[in-house]
Formats: C-alpha cells, structure tokens, sequence
C-alpha cells in the first residue's frame, strides 16, 4: 500500500514539474492533458488506499527519509493514510481532477496556459503534503506549500495594475496575492508557536506520540497549545478577524478559487482541529470558544453575501459562512460531522465556483450580476448546475448540504447551545436567500447583458461533464452519511445525540427546511422577474455597512497598513538616519574636530611652543608637590 | 648678617625665573639664548651652593660641565643664528613660523 | 593531504601574487580556475571530513613566539567546515559573476586577497592569527567598495573601515587581557583557543570580557544600533563586493559568538541572554520595518540581512543544541540566499543603471526566468519549508523558545514582517503593467548569469529538503560544545538554562 501512498503524493509532483518545463512557452494541449491524468491517477491511488483504510482498519505509513535531526529533535518525511486522511484525500484528488479538467476550458486562451497547469498541481501536491503528514511539521510544510501556491495563483494574472479600491476591491491580482500570504503569515506564526510548545514539552510532534502523552501535561499548557494552533487554522480558513484575504482572493482566476478558497485550502484549518480532536475534547472552553467564532463567522459572512454584487465575492462569502458551520460543529465536538460537512460543501461549492466561471466567460469576465440577468436561455445546463449546488448550499433535502448542515444544526440542538442553534439555524436562511438571489438574478429575470453588448454562450461540453462529476456528488454524497459515519468514527470519536434530541430531530429538519425554503421564496419572488432594487434600501445604513463589509478593510487600511508604512518611513527617516547614524557620524565628527582644535597649538611659533612648555613644567611640579604633600 | 645656602638658592630661583620669562617673553632669538643662559646660571649657582653646603665636590664638578657645555652651545648656537639671519633677513620668532600645522 | 588547511589559506595568496602577471584578457579566466580549483580543495575537505568526531580536525600548529605561546594553530570542526566551504563557493560564484567593466584584474586579485582572509578567520584556532586574518578581511573589502563603488564610496568604505576597526580593538583588548590571565592562573602563556576553552574563569571577569568580545563581534554583525555601516557599505558597494560581504564577512561576527564567547564565558553568556535577545528582537522587527520603507531594491536587501542576522544571534544565545545547530545554518542559508539575491539586484543594475523600484515594474513579462530565480531566493528569504531558509530560521526560532517565549514570538514576527518587505518588493519589481517602456525589452538572464545562479538555487532546494549532510555534522560539534559550556557553568543559572540533548539511543 505503501507504493500507492507515494503514487497518490507524487504524481501532483510530477505534473507541476512537466507542466514548469514549458511553463515560459505558449499554449500546449498536451499539458492540458497530461496534468489531469496525473491528477487522475492521484484519484485512483487515493480510493485505492481509501478502500484499504475501510477494509483493514489501520492506517497505512510510511517514512521517506529523515528531514530535520538536530539535537533531540528528530523530523522526519513521515506520512499516514488513516481514515480522515483517506476520506481528505480522495476529496481533494476528486475535486482537483475535476478542476484540472475545467481548466483546459477556462484558461484556454491565456498566453500562460502552462504555467497555470504548473502551479495548479503544485498547489495539489503542497495540499497532498498536508492532509498526509503524520507530523506537525510536515503539516506545517504543506501549510506554508498551499500558501505560496495560493499566493502565486491568485497573483496569477500579476500584470494587471492597481486599481484604488473603490474600483476594485481587491486592487490587483499581486495585492490581493500578497495580502493573502502575508495574513496566512501572521496565522502561521501562532502555528508555529504552537508546534514549539509541543516541542518542548512532549519532545516529539508525531501525531500519534504527541496526542498519547497529551495527559501528561497540565491544562493551561493545553490551552495555549490549543489556542496557538487554532490562530494557525484561523488564518487558513480565514476566520474573523483574518477574513478579509478570501474574498480579495476572488481576483485568481476561477478554477482557482473553486480548488483552493473553496474546496479544500480554506478548509485545512478546521483539517487541523479534527486532526487534533484529542487535544481540543480536552479543552471544552476553548473548544467552546472556536464554535462560537465560527458561529459568528457564519452570520457574519452571511450578511455581506446579502448585498454584495460580485459573483465571485457571494460565493466567497458563502464558503467563509460555511466554514464557520465546520468550525461550530468541530468545536461542539462532532469533529466527524465537520468532516462531513467539509466533504459535501467541497462537492458543492467548488461546482458552484466553476458554474460561476461559465458565467464569467459567457459575460466576457463581467462579474457585476446586476449587469446580467436571464441567462437561463442561453446556458441552461450551467443554469442547472449552479441551481443544484444551491439548493444544496441552502440544504434542500435530499441534496449533499441537507444531510451536512442538518447535522450540524442537530449537534448545537443536543449541546443545549441554544444560542449557536438559533444563529446557524438564522444563517441558514440567509445562505438560502443570498444564493438563490445571485441564481436568480444571474439566470432569470429581463436580459440586462445586451446594455453590455456580451453574446452569452453556454460552456463547451467537456467541461460540464467535468461539472456534472460535482453535481452528482452534491445530490447523492449526503446519502451516504451513515456509512461515513460508521467508516470515519473508527477513528474520529463518535458523537451520539441523546434521546431528547433524537425526538426532536423531526421537529428540528422541519424548521430548518422551513426557514431555507423561506429563503428560496423570497429571492424567487424578488428578483425571477426583473432586477428590483430601491435607491432608498440602498442608501441605507445598514446596506452601506454591509457592501462595505462592516468597513473591515478600510479600518485595517487605516488602523495598520498605512500605519506601518508610515512607521516604517519614520523609522528609516527620522530614526535610524536622523538619530543612530548620526550618533555614530556625530563621534565620528567629534574626534575629528577636536583634532582640528588642537592642531591650532602647533604653530609654527618657537615662542609659542615654549611657553607651552613651561605650562607643561609648571604644571607637573604642581603635580608632583601636591603628590608630595598628600603622601 | 651670614650669607646662608638660603640666600643663594633664593638668588638661583630670582636668576631662574628670570630666565624662564626671559624665554617666555622675548621674541629675538637671541635675546631667548641669554634667556637659557641665565638659567643655566641659576642652575650652576644651585649646584655649587649645594655642593659646599653638604661637602660633595660633584655639584661644583657638574657646574664645570655646565659651563663647558653651554660654551659649546653657544658656539654651535650663535653659528646657527647667523645663518638663520642671514636666509631669513630677521630672528624675530613670529617670523620664523615656517612650520605651522 | 594533512596539511589542507594550510593549502586553502596559501592557494589563493600565491594565486593572487601570480595573478599580477597574468595579462588583462585572461584574468578572468584564470581567477575562476583558481576559485573552482579552491572550491573544489574546499570539497575535498568536506569529503575527508569525518562527521562524528565533534573535535578539531585537520589540525596543524607550529610554534611561531614561543615566548608568548603564539602559534600557527589550524583547525575545523562541524561548525567552521561549512562555513570555509560557503566562502570558497560565493568567492567562485561572485568571480563568474563578476560584472565589473575596468580594472577587473585588479579586483579578482583583491577576491583571492579576501578570500585568503576569511578563509584564515574560519580556520585559525590561534587568537592572534584569527585577529590578524579578522583584520586582514577588512583591506580587501575597503578596496573593493572604495574603488569600485558608487558615488559615496569612500565615505562608504571608510565608515565600514573605522567602524569595525574600532570594535576589533576593544576586542583585542579583551583577548590580551584573557591571555594575561591564562598566564596568571597556568604559568604559560597561550594564545591557543583550545587551551582557553580549558580555562575556567571567575563569573565578574567573564562579564566583562564577554562585552570586550560582544562588541566586536557585534559591530560585524551589525546588531542594531552598531548596524549603519552596513546599508552604506552595500549601497555604494559593487555587486560582488556585496555578495561576499553580506554572505561570508557578516558571518564572521556570528561565529565570532559561537567560537568564542559562548564556550569561553558560558555564565556571562547567559546571564547576558536577556539584554542580547531583546537587541536581537529590536533588530529584527526595527530593520524589517526600515526594509520595508526602502524604495532602492538593494537596501531592502541590505537592511533584511540584519534583520535575519537578528534570528541567527537569537538562535545562537538559545543555549541549546536546537538553537545553536539552527544559528550555525542559518548563517550558510543566510549566505547562500543573500548572496543570491545581491547577484540579482546586481544583474538588473547591470541593465538599467537603477535600483530605484519604481523605475521598475512588469519585469516579470520581459525577465521571466530572472523573476523565477528571484522569487524562489524571496521564497528562500522568508522561510519557506523545504527551502534552505526553513530550517534555520525554524530551529534558531525553536532553539530560543525555551529560553524565552515572549521574545521568539516577538522575533516570530520576522516572519510576517520579512514577507510584508520581500513581496511588497517583488511586486514592485516584478508585478504589474510595465509602466516604463525601456523595460519591455530588457534581455533575460545570460549563460554567465545562469552559471551564476543555477548552482545556488540548486543548493537553496537541495539543503532544503535534505539538510542532512550539512545539519549532521553541525550537530555532532554543537551537542558537543553544549556539553563543554554545561560543565563549565559555574552559576546555577547558567546549569540549568544551558541543555544537553540526550544521547542519540535515548532519544530513539
């Protein structure tokens, strides 16, 4: 099994390196071909070792070589395939064969159609890494590897200029890039620090050894452990207050977004909790804390979604919401619920994200959805498939996200956290209204694209039977949830709702249906005709502060970006010019004139210097008779 | 009165600083050398003053070198003086401040 | 071959002296053999290096005073190897390099010169043959940035002269005063570095001592605020004379610590832990910021060296094996990447006359393989996995969390703030429209250049993701010199705070 292991991490490897070998020509089909089957085989191997982990039970490892041994410190390129792994896996390998796919299409007229290949299967391979780690460290590896792909797929169109970001809120393709990584950086230094308290305390970061002594330590440790680690998945999973990178990442291009800040980077944080379920169900407070920020994340995601205009940015919003159901339900303790969960909405939301590519190219890269409308005619097929992975989003029995979020829902039922119900259960309403808004908008109504003179044209075959994989997963994926649960609780804790919950549970998908077909009627009866907006909504307050994203990104803007630069500045400037290198001058200077006055005794005046040394002669005697005298 | 080592070791500081403001004060260069000379003659007066006040022949013999000394001196002095005059037209010191820094 | 080392020292030197007869035309030829041929000597010691013996190597001492007990005393261990073999590389890489259009035989004799000094600073275990090959280094460089440099140069090279002049005298100060008393306690005099590391010495003169050494040292390093030379020295310095001064002369301060005033001052050196790491940590955020603020391409580059010197110091007063190992690599990574990355600004000086960042913009399009190598050596600089600046960044930063966590996640910030500085330059550079029309047509790297670069971006990834081969023997001598600085400890402290690793089994 060993064999497949290293078949499913390296053949991404691989089609990165051929793809980087023509990265600087011009187009070539068969990169476009050969980088899919690669991706493909990963697929192949990554079933194959999922079916091995549900047949025997263990996980498979393997140990490359050894990496960082210095001291007590002894790191190796360890990896194991066991049951979240394998499930982890083969949703990233299906996902990104898919996108691979896909992408022939969308980028079939870019100049660096190559290159694009290239850094799309290195981020594959950088996210393999990470889900298939058996240390922190080489989780840590991935982590970073998935940020500079992501960095480097997001600037990838990094000759566009910056716009001010009224015109374009993300500025650039390069600033969104760099504002990305250097946000996931902040996070990775809480990692970081995470990793070096396991260190030194337990002496090891294997998972398995470090997770068998967790006992050991007292619980404070614990929950700096825990809250250190959790900034890390913070920042990969762009919870608040590190949010604002995922939505200016939407500046990739979309297969892009639908891989990497929809299916499965975004979700290596709550990757990160489940993977440390152990020590999280022994800090209930912070455990407690994640589920209610990622509550918080829902709602509050969910509410920009309600104005935004931005195809893109609605779904980016979307996936930040539903992170945050992951993060509830991890933090409530069903980790393998959040498991699930991440598995249905990768299916999901990377179809919805590539349904929004065909728009994109249908509307010649127009993203405003006010200036579209009435698409269906035009492309019905990829009106279907975003419609699907709606109603899947808004959890629509009998689709994927029914049987996730219902879940979900049911876990903060039978916590008795009412509060955390009541709030996902809110959310699920608006996740319904927001995406049926944009579906609607989008693919119904009067055919506002003629103002932009765009000829709308549905997405060549190929790529929807690329989609058409997604969109089976997303309606029958969610049937699948009891045997999930029963394969993945052979590792991951189970988690079993009581009695009082299980006769509520009928109660509770009703409400929850209820309130998500609510959603669905109210965008269908306000915008399936025509687009109706009112100047009045639209000038309010609470519009503006939602458009603006709750001014997030302006205050950072002014609370730290131009701070710094301007500290910075001063700190150059004013400091180090102005006060240490003038120190420094200033000694040297003041050597140098002193000279300069001395010199003036040496004058050349035999009378001068004679006096000076009487001067001299009287002074030693005074000297040497006060030496005298004191003695 | 008797005249006692006193006095003439007053008399040698009196010559001595006389000499010391003559080398301090007087720009000539000649005038500077019966300035040293001066001095040197206070020193001698010390010296042999001293040296029959404690009965030691080596004071007095130090002031015989002294004096053959600063014969020698002069000799080689007033030598350099003369050509000084003659190059330079003058043996006023303020003059003389060829080698200023 | 038992005298090697002596062959490495005097194989440029004669070179050099030769090289004065060799015409215009073929020096250029003739100093890369010579370089390559050293580089290659330099292998061959590696390769004969025996990797677990944690002591001396190579070992070679002639008496020269007796009567002071001064001597041509020549050594390595784990820790200097790689360091000699660093030099001798980015010596040859900068002499490929090498763009300097007149008198350029004047400046790869002056490259052997300098090569021959620091290959004597990393080998000498005499003091007075380090002080003297330490002081010698200083010539060399003051000819290269006062003759080849730009417009300031002698202020510049002067600056750079004095300033580190200065703290070498007080150090030498220190060094006849630590002689004097091995004197005093054995009877003998010696200047051998091996008989001091025997000496024990009373916890208040190791104090001051240990600041005599300190400030040395840390002049050459430069730790803030002794650092503003550095920024002149690499403005106006020609693009090789930058290359070796920031990847090998800087290195001399930081292993100046390891060499000398951690084994020699253990108590003082942890009793001075606190005071240095937070130095370190004001050096590594105040640089990063005045990087950050840079509009001249090769001052973000000169001021990020000083911010990662300020990982390496805090790496090396982490006091234990993690920290000292990670300090040790971190000064080749650190050499390798900045190097590089001084050959690349050097490359797109050669073609615009500018390192102005705003003259730039959009050079990915007309650049690409020149915007590859820049962005794997940026990749480097800020620490990525698998890349050679990982792995020392991570074990310095690892190695002082024991010490103290506070100022390592204040020094972590290196890692927000150096990806902050790095990319906003590259950017700059590299991303956007191309506003300037003379760059649309600027030519990509040339064979010479790529010669250059291959290699070191070869080694960026190789070390990066098998540093087995460097980290092996670093680690036998650091675990060893961590043991001698444990049991000489004398203060309870300086016991506790200093931390033997377990024998390799237990730790199995």
């Amino acid at each position: 099994m060993e064999k497949y292991l290293y078949i499913a991490l390296f053949a991404p490897f691989v089609s990165s390196l051929f793809s980087a070998l023509f990265a600087q020509q011009k187009k070539m089909q068969f990169v476009g071909i050969v980088a899919p089957i690669l991706i493909g085989i990963s697929l192949m191997s990554s079933l194959l070792l999922l079916s091995h982990v549900h047949e025997s039970g263990e996980a498979v490892r393997a140990n490359l070589m050894d990496w960082i041994v210095v001291g007590d410190m002894n790191i190796t390129f360890g990896f194991a395939v066991d049951q979240v792994t394998a499930v982890m896996m083969v949703v990233v390998t299906t996902v990104s064969t898919v996108v691979h796919i896909y992408s022939n299409y969308y980028m079939d007229h870019d100049i660096s159609f190559n290159r694009f290949f290239s850094y799309l299967s290195a981020f594959v391979f950088s996210m393999m890494i990470l889900v298939m780690s058996d240390n922190f460290l080489g989780l840590f590896i991935g982590w970073e590897g998935v940020g500079v792909c992501s960095w480097l797929l997001i600037g990838f169109w990094y000759h566009k200029k910056d716009e001010s970001k009224d015109v374009n809120p993300s500025v650039s393709p390069s600033w969104a890039a760099n504002e990305a990584f250097i946000v996931n950086r902040i996070a990775d230094l809480g990692m970081l620090v995470g990793i070096f308290l396991i260190y030194w305390n337990l002496g090891t970061l294997t998972y398995t050894e470090v997770f068998a002594q967790l006992g050991t330590l007292d619980h404070t440790l614990l929950v700096w452990i825990g809250i250190t680690l959790f900034i890390g998945a913070m920042g990969k999973s762009a919870q608040f207050p590190l949010h604002t990178w995922l939505t200016d990442a939407m500046e990739g291009p979309t297969p892009v977004s639908a891989l990497i800040h929809a299916a499965t980077m975004v979700t290596a944080g709550v990757y990160l909790v489940i993977r440390a379920n152990p020590l999280y169900s022994q800090i209930p407070e912070v455990s407690y804390g994640i589920a209610l920020l990622g509550t918080f994340v829902a709602i509050f995601a969910a509410s920009m979604a309600l104005v935004n205009r931005d195809l893109k940015r609605i779904v980016a919003y979307s996936t930040l919401s539903q992170l945050g159901y992951m993060f509830a339900a991890a933090g409530l303790g069903a980790y393998w619920i959040a498991l699930f969960h991440l598995a249905a909405h990768a299916f999901f939301k990377a179809l919805l994200f590539l349904g929004a590519g065909n728009v994109m190219h249908a509307m010649h890269d127009e993203l405003d959805i006010f200036k579209m409308g009435g698409l269906k005619k035009k492309m019905f097929w990829s009106f279907l498939m975003m419609g699907l992975a709606s109603l899947a989003l808004a959890g629509i029995y009998p689709l994927a996200g029914f049987f996730s979020k219902d879940a979900i829902l049911e876990a903060a039922f039978n916590e008795h956290t009412y509060g955390i119900w009541f709030v996902l259960w809110l959310t699920a309403g608006l996740t319904a209204f927001y995406s049926f808004r944009q579906v609607f908008i989008v693919f119904l109504g009067d055919e506002r694209y003629h103002e932009i003179g765009a000829h709308p044209h549905e997405a060549k075959p190929y790529a929807l039977w690329a989609m058409s994989v997604l969109a089976v997963l997303a309606v029958i994926f969610g049937w699948f949830r009891e045997d999930f649960m029963e394969f993945i609780t052979k590792f991951l804790p189970a988690y079993e709702m009581s009695e009082h919950t299980h006769h509520m549970v009928w109660i509770l998908t009703i409400v929850t249906t209820a309130i998500a077909v609510t959603g669905i009627l109210v965008a269908f009866f306000k915008y399936s005709k025509k687009l109706n907006r009112s100047e009045k909504t639209e000038n309010s307050f609470a519009y503006k502060l939602l458009y603006n994203q709750y001014y997030i990104p302006h205050f950072y803007e002014k609370a730290i970006t131009k701070p710094y630069a301007e500290l910075s500045e001063i700190a150059w400037q004013e400091l180090d010019m102005k006060v240490v290198d003038a120190t420094v001058d200033g000694i040297a200077k003041t050597i140098e004139s002193s000279g300069d006055v001395s010199r003036r005794a040496q004058d050349g005046n035999l009378s001068s210097y004679l006096k000076w040394m009487t001067a001299g002669f009287v002074l030693i005697t005074i000297i040497a008779v006060i030496s005298v005298v004191i003695k | 009165m008797t005249i006692t080592l006193t006095h003439y070791l007053v008399l040698s500081a009196i010559l001595f600083t006389i000499g010391l403001a003559g080398v301090i004060r007087r720009k000539n260069l000649l005038m500077l050398f019966f300035a040293t000379e001066i001095m040197l003659n206070a020193a001698n007066i010390a010296f042999v003053s001293i040296s029959s006040f404690i009965n030691d022949l080596s004071g007095q013999m130090f002031a015989l070198f002294i004096i053959a000394i600063a014969a020698s001196e002069v000799a080689v002095g007033l030598g350099l003086l003369i050509l000084i005059y003659k190059k330079y037209g003058t043996l006023d010191l303020d003059k003389l401040s060829t080698m200023r820094g | 071959m038992s005298n090697i080392l002596t062959v490495l020292i005097f194989f440029p030197l004669i070179a050099a002296i030769f090289g004065f007869m060799v015409n215009q035309k073929s020096i250029r030829v003739y100093g890369i053999t010579v370089a390559a041929a050293e580089f290659l000597l330099s292998l061959w010691l590696w390769a004969s290096f025996d990797s677990t013996n944690p002591g001396m190597q190579f070992v070679e001492q002639l008496s020269l005073i007796p009567q002071f007990g001064i001597s041509y005393y020549l050594g390595v261990d784990g820790i200097s190897l790689f360091i000699v073999i660093m030099s001798t590389l980015m010596t040859l890489i900068g002499i490929i390099a090498l763009s300097v259009k007149d008198d350029i035989k004047n400046m790869i004799i002056t490259l052997l010169f300098l090569e021959v000094a620091m290959i004597g600073v990393f080998v000498s275990l005499d003091v007075i043959l380090f002080y003297v090959f330490w002081e010698f280094s200083l010539v060399p460089m003051l000819y290269v940035i006062g003759a080849w440099g730009g417009n300031l140069r002698l202020y510049a090279s002067i600056k750079f002269f004095i300033y580190t002049f200065a703290g070498s005298l007080v150090m030498l100060i220190g060094m006849l005063y630590m002689a004097f008393i091995y004197h005093s306690t054995t009877g003998v005099w010696s200047f051998s570095l091996t008989d001091w590391y025997s000496l024990i010495l009373p916890f208040d003169v190791q104090k001051y001592l240990f600041l005599a050494f300190f400030l040395g040292f840390a002049i050459k390093v430069p730790m803030f605020p002794f650092h503003t030379w550095l920024p002149y020295a690499h403005g106006q310095a020609p693009t090789v004379g930058s290359v070796i001064l920031a990847a090998v002369l800087l290195k001399m301060g930081t292993y100046g610590f390891v060499r000398f005033s951690l084994p020699l001052f253990p108590d003082a050196s942890v009793a001075y832990i606190l005071p240095v790491g937070i130095i370190a940590v004001i050096m590594i955020i105040y640089t990063a910021m005045i990087a950050y603020a840079q509009k001249d391409i090769k001052q973000v580059i000169a001021y990020s060296s000083i911010s990662h010197m300020g990982v390496i110091v805090l790496g090396t007063f982490a006091m234990n094996t993690e920290g000292i190992a990670g300090s040790v690599f971190l000064m080749l990574s650190h050499g390798i990447v900045s190097g590089a990355l001084f050959l690349l600004v050097g490359v797109i000086y050669d073609r615009k006359h500018t390192k102005i960042m705003s003259e730039f913009g959009g050079l990915a399009k007309s650049m690409p393989n020149f915007a590859v190598v820049f962005g794997v050596m940026t990749m480097a600089a800020v620490g990525l996995p698998l890349t050679i600046g990982f792995i020392g960044e991570y074990l310095s930063l690892a190695g002082f969390f024991k010490v103290s966590p506070t100022l390592t996640v204040l020094g972590g910030t290196s890692i927000i703030l150096g990806a902050a500085y790095m990319l906003k330059a590259l950017k700059n550079t590299f991303f956007g429209p191309i506003t300037n029309p003379e760059n649309e047509n600027l030519p990509d790297l040339d064979a010479k250049e790529l010669t250059a670069l291959i290699p070191l971006v070869a080694i960026v990834i190789w070390l990066g993701i098998y540093p087995k081969p460097v980290l092996g023997p670093i680690d036998t001598t650091t675990k060893a010199l961590v043991q001698m600085m444990h049991n000489k400890a004398q203060t309870k402290e300086a016991k506790a705070t200093i931390l033997v690793s377990k024998p390799k089994k237990e730790a199995k």
